[in-house]
């Protein structure tokens, strides 16, 4: 890092609004598709955006469990919403990619894997949840033995422009999760949006980069001291809460707790809540062939746990019923995670709480084991004599 | 051929369902036993016979069939050394549920019912130690049973498979 | 090409690109069952294609999908890939309407392998079931190429019926080469001589003169394996003495989709064997 990028590391400046636009403009020169929150279909979703005009401005969003609906904002500003049913996983690792071909010829099949080169996203508006997911996945893709080209490209050439919370939906918990809502790192600008503008951080010498064609100024105190007070309104505004004391054991001691038999009269196994959440990465790879049959792509599209055939084996069904899908979905998230990847797969964006048709809250389902622990047999002691009774 | 009392007692040693026995108990239960010998497919007793005698297989291996009618004989088990045949002889009236037969040359020791029983009711030591040995010995048997009407092996399918063309 | 570093069919920066493999054999062994020898197109991995006693390839039928196979040959004999498979799907359906010469995609190996390091100096009883004797094989090859480094090697094999049984030219063999092979189905004709019940029954008659030093490999139906190790359990022998290997829904093998997760376990990576004091107690939990 340059002495220069340093020291503009360690200076915040602002930026009017109208510089929001150059921004854009800017990555978009830069050969980036830059790709932002937009209204559609009555939610905040991510997708390509050209023009500043794009954005909810004025828009925020009211989550409780079971519901989202937008409303229109007493101000004009550009982020005054969390997150909506999109996450940067979509581009990162996109619902639907080609991991690898195969092609007929005359001395039999020919296998290739894509060489394509992976779209330059730039994300604008990424919050510090979906930072704390993103390097979840990292781990995921990237991070053990075998590594997944189509994330590591993307995630490689994407350019982290992040957005600190000014306002908090019921359903956030990133405080209990360690994971918001003020970024830390892994951004290459963060903006903290007040009145008049933006005050930004620099995360890295690209940010510094591109903030050295923008019309900043260095921010004075009073823009300083606004972006605290609007940082501060969104920790002031959570309500929910997780306790992640022994979360591991105390979910894994109860695999036969009745709290999973009760959620399994609620839930209804409609996947919901993986789709919207950022790091759930199940998928299923499938054939899918042209006309001729002669070229074969292997396409991994997104899966979920809570699929009926997603534990299939010739034979029948593993997890065959609600009550042991929502427990592998559950326990998985937040206590096997932690052996697979050393840390809490759950950022606290609430989302799997705000898309959940039932509206279970997996911060209630957990308190009410945590409340009422009847740790059995299952992790505690071992026995010798079969499972089954007497004779 | 015959076996010297040693064999006879080596045996009864062995014995899963007299194990329990202390050595003095062991020499009334081989002072009833006599001994067998069977070549390779005689029949020991048929299914339904009446059989009024135990047997702890010595050596060999004896084959336990059971028939259908129409649909021919099965073999269900075989029973090795050390391990008990005819139990129902000593636990109610002897009539044979199945049909045993050497698979090999198999040498068998034989023990009067009526004087097993006989023992037992005048000694509750040695009857108690017998019984609660061809308990364990049942039990395991039934398990072994219940495992085999699993068929663990078979490529049954369920009721309802799920259409999953991608999987195998 | 030996002696060179292990050649394996996935590269961890692309583990998404299958090898090219014809298959050179097809046995059938059982009904419903055949070994497929399999020969890489590429030289190098033809002449050192390299693996671990149980160990699995993903198998690719272009098309058609792919699917988890045990490698079930000799880990030491480089001539071909040997696969035993069971007719149970629509990838494996396919493949037995395969003819020698035709092209499958390959990658692997992937998964654990069977503790035969650990054997040396003990006793080695492997408890096998129906197919489940396949993913063994490889390690019955291993301990017989280095027969007296252990102690004494017994495998107990148990089927469905007589004509269930694989391998059964290779028993001769294998007695003579130091392992006291015994075998048992669940059910038989009148003519059959052999044993008939369940596995554990041989293995309750089998004297363990050494429980703390006998090491227990098993593979086979679940319940079968449960049943076994009970038994060697009553006999004396500790939980990190027993092995097994596992089973469930494979897709990707590499650890990223999600679907092999057994508790905290990827059957992919962190199985498909496992010391049987880590996975005991999630094993008795239902449907996990």
């Amino acid at each position: 890092m340059t002495a220069a990028a340093e020291s503009t590391l360690n200076s915040e400046t602002f930026l009017p609004r109208d510089g929001l636009q150059k921004l854009i403009s800017h990555l978009s020169g830069d050969g980036f598709t830059v790709i932002g929150p937009k209204v559609d279909q009555g939610a905040i979703v991510y997708d390509e955006i050209e023009n500043a005009d794009e954005l909810p401005r004025g828009w925020t969003d009211r989550q409780e469990p079971g519901r989202y609906r937008l409303e229109r904002r007493e101000d004009d500003a550009y982020f005054g919403f969390v997150v909506g049913p999109h996450s940067w996983k979509r581009f990162l690792f996109p619902p639907r990619a080609t991991v690898a071909t195969a092609d007929r010829t005359e001395n039999g099949w020919e296998m290739a894997t894509p060489d394509e080169p992976a779209p330059r996203y730039a994300f604008l508006g990424v919050r510090a949840c979906e930072i704390a997911a993103m390097k979840i996945q990292d781990r995921i893709f990237t991070g053990g033995s075998y590594v997944d080209p189509v994330y590591q490209r993307r995630r490689e050439s994407a350019f982290i422009i992040a957005v600190n919370c000014t306002t908090a939906a019921a359903t956030c918990f990133c405080v209990s999760m360690n994971t918001g809502p003020r970024c830390g790192s892994g951004f290459d600008l963060a903006l903290t949006e007040i009145a008049e503008g933006f005050v930004i951080e620099v995360g890295s010498d690209a940010g510094s980069e591109l903030l050295a064609r923008l019309p900043v100024t260095p921010a004075t105190d009073e823009q300083l001291s606004h972006a605290d007070d609007e940082r501060q309104q969104a920790v002031n505004q959570i309500q929910r809460t997780l306790n992640t004391d022994g979360i591991r054991d105390l979910l894994l001691n109860n695999l036969e707790h009745p709290q999973w038999s009760d959620v399994a009269k609620r839930c209804l196994s409609c996947t919901n809540c993986t789709m919207v959440c950022p790091t759930c990465f199940c998928s299923t790879v499938t054939e899918v062939s042209d006309l001729t049959g002669d070229h074969v792509e292997r396409q991994r599209q997104w899966d979920s746990c809570f699929n009926i055939d997603f534990s299939y084996m010739n034979g029948g069904i593993v997890r065959d019923d609600v009550r042991s899908r929502y427990r592998q979905w559950l326990t998985h998230k937040l206590a096997s995670w932690h052996d697979q990847f050393d840390s809490s797969g759950c950022v606290g964006c609430g989302r799997c709480i705000t898309w959940c048709p039932t509206g279970i809250d997996l911060t209630a389902e957990v308190a009410a084991i945590r409340n009422a622990p009847r740790a059995k047999a299952s992790v505690a002691t071992e026995t010798v004599t079969p499972q089954e009774g007497s004779a | 051929m015959t076996h010297s009392a040693r064999d006879v007692k080596a045996t009864l040693a062995t014995a899963q369902f007299l194990h329990k026995l202390s050595a003095e108990d062991l020499e009334k239960v081989a002072a009833i036993a006599s001994t067998k010998s069977l070549e390779a497919g005689a029949v020991l007793y048929q299914e339904g016979e009446a059989c009024r005698m135990l047997h702890v297989v010595s050596s060999g291996l004896v084959a336990l069939d059971m028939c259908m009618p129409r649909q021919g004989c099965t073999r269900i088990l075989t029973v090795g050394p050390g391990e008990l045949l005819g139990w129902s002889a000593l636990l109610s009236d002897g009539t044979m549920t199945v049909r045993a037969t050497a698979v090999e040359e198999t040498t068998l020791i034989a023990l009067p019912a009526h004087k097993l029983r006989q023992l037992c009711d005048d000694d509750h030591d040695i009857g108690y130690a017998i019984m609660q040995q061809v308990a364990v010995s049942l039990s395991r048997r039934l398990l072994a049973t219940r495992l085999q009407t699993l068929d663990m092996f078979g490529e049954t399918q369920p009721v309802a498979a799920p259409v999953s063309p991608d999987n195998s | 090409m030996r002696g060179t570093p292990p050649v394996t069919a996935c590269q961890p920066a692309n583990p998404w690109l299958a090898y090219t493999a014809r298959i050179h054999a097809v046995r059938d062994e059982t009904p419903g069952v055949a070994t497929y020898d399999l020969m890489f197109d590429d030289p190098a991995l033809a002449d050192g294609f390299t693996f671990r006693p149980g160990q699995f390839n993903m198998l690719y039928l272009p098309g058609v999908g792919e699917v988890a196979i045990s490698i079930s040959g000799d880990p030491h004999d480089f001539s071909s890939v040997p696969h035993t498979i069971r007719e149970a799907g629509n990838v494996t359906h396919a493949l037995a309407r395969m003819r020698e010469g035709e092209t499958i995609g390959v990658r692997g190996p992937f998964g654990s392998s069977w503790p035969v390091d650990e054997c040396r100096g003990k006793d080695v009883l492997l408890v096998a079931g129906g197919i489940g004797l396949a993913p063994l094989r490889p390690a019955i090859y291993e301990l017989l190429a280095r027969r007296d480094q252990f102690g004494t090697l017994t495998l107990l094999y148990g089927a469905r019926s007589p004509d269930g049984l694989l391998y059964t030219d290779e028993y001769g063999a294998w007695r003579s080469a130091g392992i006291d092979v015994q075998t048992t189905v669940d059910r038989a004709h009148t003519g059959w001589t052999g044993n008939v019940g369940v596995v554990t029954l041989l293995l309750d008659r089998l004297p363990l003169p050494r429980t703390n030093d006998t090491l227990l490999l098993t593979c086979g139906p679940e319940v079968m394996m449960w049943y076994t190790i009970q038994a060697a359990q009553r006999r004396g022998l500790p939980r990190e003495s027993v092995y097994v290997s596992l089973e469930r829904n494979m897709n990707c093998a590499i650890g990223l989709c999600g679907h092999c997760q057994f508790g905290p376990e990827f059957l992919c990576k962190d199985g498909p064997v496992f010391r049987y004091d880590r996975v005991a107690s999630i094993l008795k939990v239902d449907d996990l």
